[in-house]
């Protein structure tokens, strides 16, 4: 009963999540070409000062961005290639953007998968310990450094641990080095500014989240129930409310992986001169490269659906109460 | 609610005549700040004034009545928040935030002045080495600035006070966060109320909307939008104020589908009031501590992004903010590290003490929580 | 006679909150018999839960703490003894079921699965051992299709279905003691009889020794053997049921009975005692019931009364007997 349901809700949100893809795509692709600047604008000005025909300057321009031909031409055009998987071109790095793309995700991928492992595991544990303990020392000390953690802008938070441990202490690079193989130590320990730079203010923001859903499943009368059954309290609190406070926890999480932390990652790639995704569409918007623009925006959008989507479908192996209909 | 307060007026009149002229001096007294600088300093920003000079009459129109009739609730609930001494330390740095925006700007020298004499001028009491190739000699001198008390914060590597910066950029941070944080408001609350109330289609229409919007990547969308058609301030509102109301249509829908069966809502049916009137006259007022909360908690989120924006520098060129004083700090963080320490610290502390506030506001709206 | 299982002398639980000290219980004895069952009864608020809790050691603190008194579980002061042994006795020697099985059982993990922990915890059993033991016990609690049901989670099953799996739960390692904390009140009536019977059964086939906590006084006349009303945290009376029921001694006993509807009679309206409950914050002074006693005396005011020897097995604390025995 609970299978079948269960698939025909994943294939709707599957068919949603690829409408929602196409509806990204479809507006940055028409927000890059109707937007006030033209490709050609950058180099007008510059190429008819030296004396050459404006007309033809922009001509050649436009053809060169594919730009030359009707709007919904260029549209069909783009969505078959991407049919046969090709993201199109990128100017600036000249490469195909399928190429850069697979070249540079790793680095967004370690450090986000990084942080908020590590973000989520210690903010949980500290979230726990709170709740368990309310109003106690331990939980006041939290319940502040919770507040500064997740009120502390990360870019100046990343600034800041650069001019500490890079400028004045020296003990890190002040920017990210490609050299080192990714699968080292010396990779690991370059990415430690970073990650606490984009781990800090998730771990707060869980450490706030856990407590809350811990205290209100704490006070629910089935805890009174797994002592009254004899359990020892780490599994009356590890087991029995935690598998309850999980369920709230993990929307918010999950939210918050797709809306925060990719924009906290844009940002600390950026810093330290990591060269993920968010550092090159950052490159691209600049360079007028706007293939691999709308790549990155509409791929991070299917990211966060498929995200999602994981979510609900791992809600309803953990909370039996819930059926999607 | 409404209703209520009015019953309460003519005894309250009875009781504090002294407090209600005290009231009414400061409410005018602020009204005429808000008009003086609009008319005096607000010369300066030009893309927001339209939208500043509309909502501060909306404001001088509604929002000091309102606040006038329900002055007693706000007392209780006052009475409730201000026990939270975290809370209330956060609306002292709002409060003070504010004045140094609204007047700060007529004191404090042009933050756009650039004077090379003056240049990584180092707040007072810190100095600064600086190796100068001397072109007398032909060697490298060191050069040991110190700061003076005429820029209590140093200076940049332009010369330009970061004093008058800073207060420049609490305006800018304080504008974005209260306008688009509006605009994200009214329109998550009218989505969230109408989809609520309405219920049925409409409910599932406006539901699976907010479910796209939200699954945007919003900062990336917020920097494309912006990098297109130019960095400017109120784009970068209204960008911001139109793509931030979906959290806020999720609550208030929720909020507003326990209320919807309510006596009161019932009655009011029953007597033949319009949907219309129903939603302006019973359900918002009833979500609004609602409101209030997810207002305050979604303006350090909102100038966070501004910043951001700044800082990677798609911030508006015209106008000086923190996001945008802290990226020029970065690019010099070896010498004048001031520069980026100062903003920095500005932009903390105002999201502290927003949620601060808004945590301390939301048990003190909470009926179940005894603070 | 048959020896006592569960003693318990002046006991005191109290709740110390921003208010004041709440006195829930407030020096209460009584003995609980090997396979007999004793009911508590009284209004919502007179102590009879947080006894039970405080039997058990489950009183949240804070804000509530006991504060004095003696638990003898066999010879074993249950105040005095270690947490984990206490523990280790909570669920396996002395169970609970409580009221509300809606919301005593944890939503997410299935009823099997809940009876199954708690056997593996005490009993040592493997998994498959558990698994059949948690089959039998949904069995013997008149559950027809047990297998279907340990594969449930609890909002799958009815109020009835529920209440049964949380007294299978409670029976899961053959406790010496039950305590049934209100068991009827969150179901229907029809459904009520049924649980009623499940626990007469147990009674007579697991030779347990069962603590019933009760504001009903029909249905300790269907199962208990022994009766304790209890008034503001202290006891009012202790008899047997039939001599209580037959002869109620304290006002307030004999106006709880006054206030059984009786089906067979047409009355105009129910009795009812009147006044509240005292605040157990400010109680009055003397005997607790005195402001609403239609039969109070002068020293009511001024002295708790103590036990007076009314008949074999039967105390009263009231003032109106200071002429019998203490």
């Amino acid at each position: 009963m609970k299978k079948t349901w269960l698939r025909d809700y994943i294939i709707k949100r599957l068919l949603l999540a690829i409408f929602i893809a196409w509806a990204v795509l479809t507006i940055t692709f028409v927000l890059v070409r109707v937007g006030p600047t033209s490709p050609a604008d950058k180099y007008l000005a510059n190429l008819t000062a030296r004396g050459q025909d404006a007309a033809q300057v922009v001509a050649a321009i436009e053809a060169r961005y594919g730009v030359d031909i009707p709007i919904y031409e260029q549209y069909i055009n783009y969505i078959v290639n991407l049919g046969r998987g090709d993201w199109g071109w990128s100017l600036s790095t000249s490469m195909p953007v399928m190429e850069l793309i697979k070249t540079h995700w790793i680095y967004s991928f370690q450090l986000i998968f990084l942080s908020s492992i590590l973000a989520a595991l210690i903010g949980i544990l500290i979230g726990i310990y709170s709740a368990v303990r309310q109003y106690s020392k331990t939980d006041y000390i939290a319940t502040f450094f919770s507040f500064i953690g997740i009120s502390i802008p990360n870019f100046w938070l990343g600034v800041m641990l650069i001019l500490l441990f890079s400028v004045k202490l020296g003990l890190f690079k002040t920017y990210y080095d490609t050299g080192i193989p990714l699968f080292s130590l010396a990779n690991l320990q370059q990415l430690i500014l970073p990650v606490i730079t984009l781990g800090t203010g998730m771990m707060a923001a869980y450490t706030r989240y856990t407590r809350s859903a811990m205290l209100d499943n704490l006070r629910k009368e089935f805890v009174r129930t797994a002592r009254a059954k004899g359990l020892p309290e780490r599994t009356v609190i590890g087991k029995h409310v935690f598998r309850n406070a999980i369920l709230p926890l993990i929307t918010i999480i999950m939210f918050d992986l797709g809306s925060i932390v990719f924009g906290g990652a844009y940002l600390t790639e950026i810093i330290f001169g990591i060269p993920g995704l968010g550092q090159i569409s950052f490159n691209a918007i600049f360079a007028d490269d706007y293939a691999v623009v709308v790549a990155v925006t509409v791929i991070s959008a299917f990211l966060i659906l498929m995200i999602n989507l994981i979510t609900d479908i791992t809600y309803t192996y953990l909370d039996p109460r819930i059926r999607y209909d | 609610m409404t209703n209520r307060l009015k019953n309460i007026k003519p005894i309250a009149q009875k009781v504090g005549d002294v407090k209600n002229s005290i009231f009414i001096t400061v409410i005018a007294l602020l009204g005429i700040t808000l008009l003086l600088d609009i008319f005096v300093v607000e010369k300066i920003f030009n893309p927001l004034t339209y939208l500043y000079i509309v909502l501060g009459i909306l404001f001088v129109r509604y929002g000091i009545p309102l606040l006038y009739t329900s002055r007693r609730l706000i007392q209780y609930y006052w009475q409730r928040a201000s026990r939270n001494k975290l809370a209330v330390g956060g609306l002292a740095f709002i409060l003070f935030l504010i004045l140094l925006a609204l007047i700060g700007p007529l004191f404090t020298a042009d933050p756009t002045a650039v004077n090379f004499e003056e240049k990584n001028l180092p707040p007072p009491g810190f100095t600064l080495e600086e190796s100068v190739y001397d072109l007398k000699t032909g060697q490298f001198i060191t050069n040991r600035i110190t700061g003076t008390t005429q820029h209590p914060l140093g200076t940049d590597d332009k010369g330009r006070d970061l004093l008058a910066m800073i207060i420049s950029g609490a305006r800018v941070s304080l504008q974005v966060g209260l306008f688009a944080t509006g605009i994200a408001i009214a329109l998550g609350t009218l989505i969230g109320v109408t989809a609520a109330y309405l219920g049925g289609k409409m409910d599932n229409v406006l539901m699976r909307f907010t479910d796209i919007m939200m699954t945007f990547p919003f900062f990336l969308l917020l920097v494309f939008i912006v990098f297109i058609f130019g960095p400017n301030l109120a784009l970068i509102v209204i960008v911001i104020g139109l793509t931030g109301w979906t959290g806020t249509a999720r609550l208030i829908r929720s909020e507003t589908l326990s209320l919807r069966t309510r006596e009161f809502i019932m009655a009011s049916k029953a007597l033949g009031a319009s949907d219309g009137r129903i939603i302006l006259s019973h359900l918002i007022p009833n979500v609004i501590s609602l409101i209030i909360v997810i207002a305050t908690l979604s303006i350090p989120g909102v100038i966070l992004a501004e910043a951001a924006l700044s800082f990677i520098g798609l911030g508006d060129p015209t106008v000086a903010s923190w996001g945008m004083i802290l990226k020029a700090g970065q690019q010099n963080l070896d010498t004048t590290w001031w520069v980026a320490v100062a903003p920095g610290i500005m932009l903390f502390l105002t999201v502290l003490a927003f949620n601060f506030l808004g945590d301390g506001l939301r048990d003190a709206f909470d009926p179940r929580s005894n603070v | 006679m048959t020896e006592t299982i569960l003693r318990i002398r002046n006991l005191r639980t109290y709740f110390f909150t921003r208010r004041g000290t709440v006195k829930a219980v407030d020096g209460i004895d009584f003995d609980l018999l090997k396979s007999k069952c004793l009911c508590l009864v009284g209004e919502s608020g007179c102590g009879k839960t947080v006894t039970a809790l405080s039997i058990l050691g489950l009183i949240d603190s804070p804000p509530g703490r006991i504060v004095g008194g003696e638990i003898y579980y066999n010879n074993l002061n249950l105040l005095e003894c270690p947490p984990d042994q206490l523990r280790r006795i909570r669920g396996k020697e002395i169970a609970m079921v409580f009221q509300d099985a809606q919301s005593a059982l944890n939503p997410v993990f299935t009823i099997g699965n809940q009876i199954v922990e708690q056997v593996k915890l005490h009993l040592g059993a493997t998994t498959r051992e558990a698994k059949e033991k948690a089959l039998s016990l949904l069995e013997e609690v008149g559950i027809p299709t047990p297998e279907k049901v340990a594969n449930y989670y609890p909002h799958q099953l009815s109020g009835g279905m529920r209440q049964r799996a949380m007294i299978a739960m409670s029976l899961s390692c053959d406790p010496q003691i039950l305590i049934a904390d209100e068991p009827t009140t969150a179901v229907d009536v029809t459904v009520k009889a049924q649980i009623l019977d499940i626990f007469n059964q147990l009674k007579n086939t697991r030779q347990m020794s069962l603590l019933f906590i009760t504001h009903d006084l029909g249905i300790v006349s269907e199962i208990g053997d022994r009766i304790l009303v209890m008034y503001g945290g202290r006891v009012a009376e202790a008899a047997t049921v039939s001599g209580l029921l037959n002869n109620p001694k304290h006002p307030y006993t004999a106006s709880l009975i006054r206030c059984l509807p009786d089906i067979t009679q047409v009355k105009d309206r129910l009795e009812t005692i009147p006044g509240t409950v005292p605040s157990l914050i400010d109680p009055p002074g003397g005997c607790l019931f005195h402001p609403r006693c239609d039969k109070a005396l002068a020293i009511c005011r001024e002295e708790t009364p103590p036990p007076f020897i009314v008949a074999e097995g039967h105390t009263v604390f009231c003032h109106l007997y200071s002429h019998l025995e203490r």
